[in-house]
């Protein structure tokens, strides 16, 4: 028992200082990614309004050309262009874009900018990127597990398993279990 | 012991360098698989004849929800027609940068009738968008919604 809690001890710590970075990551991001109904956690919005000389709702191949020179643009700056309706054409480039409305003139500059850091640990934690990131978020899983099974059995008596330890563990286990129970009888 | 966990470590630390080494084709959820490509046009000439089918449509990106990237707008092969693809909430997000993209996208085509009081409210936003006038006395009848409920899309830089 002796060795076996000392292979506990040595996991947990080493395993403890390897998986800091990640539940850092995890940890902010998943605050961020849980309050998504109230903000975008990825990006801030640009609107800007502006004018150009309105060239009419005339055919696309006519205005679009006008269009693009009223707003200082190249072709090859252009991903491609929309009539979202007979008034309003849109402009998408690499980022953001143009809405103009071809009677009025009328133009919004839209803009997205990644929220510095917050994109980035949003991007781990919800694994866009795919491919090898599954990978380590399944080992930082595991690697969890393994942190939550030795964890208990590190502290003998009052303050481990078979006292305080044990109440808070159990009290760990009865929220989520709890919450599952009812979120089944209630739906 | 302590080895293994090292080890470890410099594994996940190569596995992140490859991560970055992204494709150029971005595939978001199960991506695409069906066969054949159903035109957005046909599909809004006769949209309850697909109703219940898996299909995969593909155009431009030229919408994109600003709040929470869960569906995407795509132009149609007729001027001024879009059709939606929507995402489950935080399972596939799409990115502002989508925005232009050529875009394929696969899930279910489903029809959403609306109750009168839902179909006023977007007849108002649609209005309000488009800057005209809204006079809920003209709306007569309840409308239908009908969108992709996407499982997969892959979309690809110009």
């Amino acid at each position: 028992m002796r060795d076996f809690r000392k292979v506990c001890w040595t996991l947990h710590r080493e395993i403890g200082f390897l998986v800091v970075g990640l539940t850092i990551v995890y940890a902010v991001s998943g605050i961020a990614v849980n309050h998504a109904h109230h903000w975008d956690a990825n990006y801030t919005r640009v609107a800007e309004p502006m004018t150009i000389e309105p060239t009419g709702a005339g055919p696309t191949a006519e205005v679009e050309p006008v269009v693009l020179e009223r707003l200082g643009l190249t072709r090859e700056q252009v991903k491609t262009t929309w009539r979202a309706s007979p008034e309003v054409l849109q402009v998408f480039l690499e980022s953001g874009g143009y809405e103009v409305n071809l009677v009025t003139g009328e133009t919004v500059r839209r803009g997205a900018r990644p929220r510095p850091l917050l994109f980035d640990l949003n991007f781990m934690h919800l694994n866009n990127g795919k491919g090898p990131w599954t990978a380590i978020a399944d080992i930082y899983a595991g690697l969890l597990i393994v942190l939550a099974l030795t964890g208990p059995l590190l502290v003998r008596g009052r303050k481990g398993l078979a006292g305080r330890g044990g109440v808070m563990m159990a009290a760990g286990v009865v929220l989520p279990v709890g919450y599952a129970v009812v979120m089944r009888l209630t739906r | 012991m302590r080895n293994l966990v090292s080890l470890l470590a410099a594994l996940m630390i190569v596995a992140a360098g490859a991560a970055l080494a992204g494709d150029k084709d971005k595939v978001y959820g199960k991506g695409v698989a069906a066969a054949d490509t159903v035109r957005v046009s046909d599909l809004m000439a006769n949209p309850d004849a697909w109703v219940g089918k898996t299909i995969r449509v593909q155009g431009r990106a030229v919408g994109v929800c600003e709040h929470r990237g869960c569906w995407i707008n795509l132009a149609s092969d007729v001027e001024g027609q879009t059709v939606r693809v929507k995402v489950k909430d935080g399972e596939i997000v799409f990115p502002p940068a989508i925005l232009g993209d050529l875009v394929m996208a696969e899930g279910v085509w489903t029809a959403n009738q609306l109750d009168m009081e839902t179909t006023k409210k977007v007849c108002e936003a649609n209005a309000k968008k488009e800057g005209r006038e809204f006079k809920a006395d003209e709306v007569t009848a309840c409308m239908t919604l009908y969108q992709l409920s996407g499982t997969g899309a892959v979309a690809a830089k110009n």
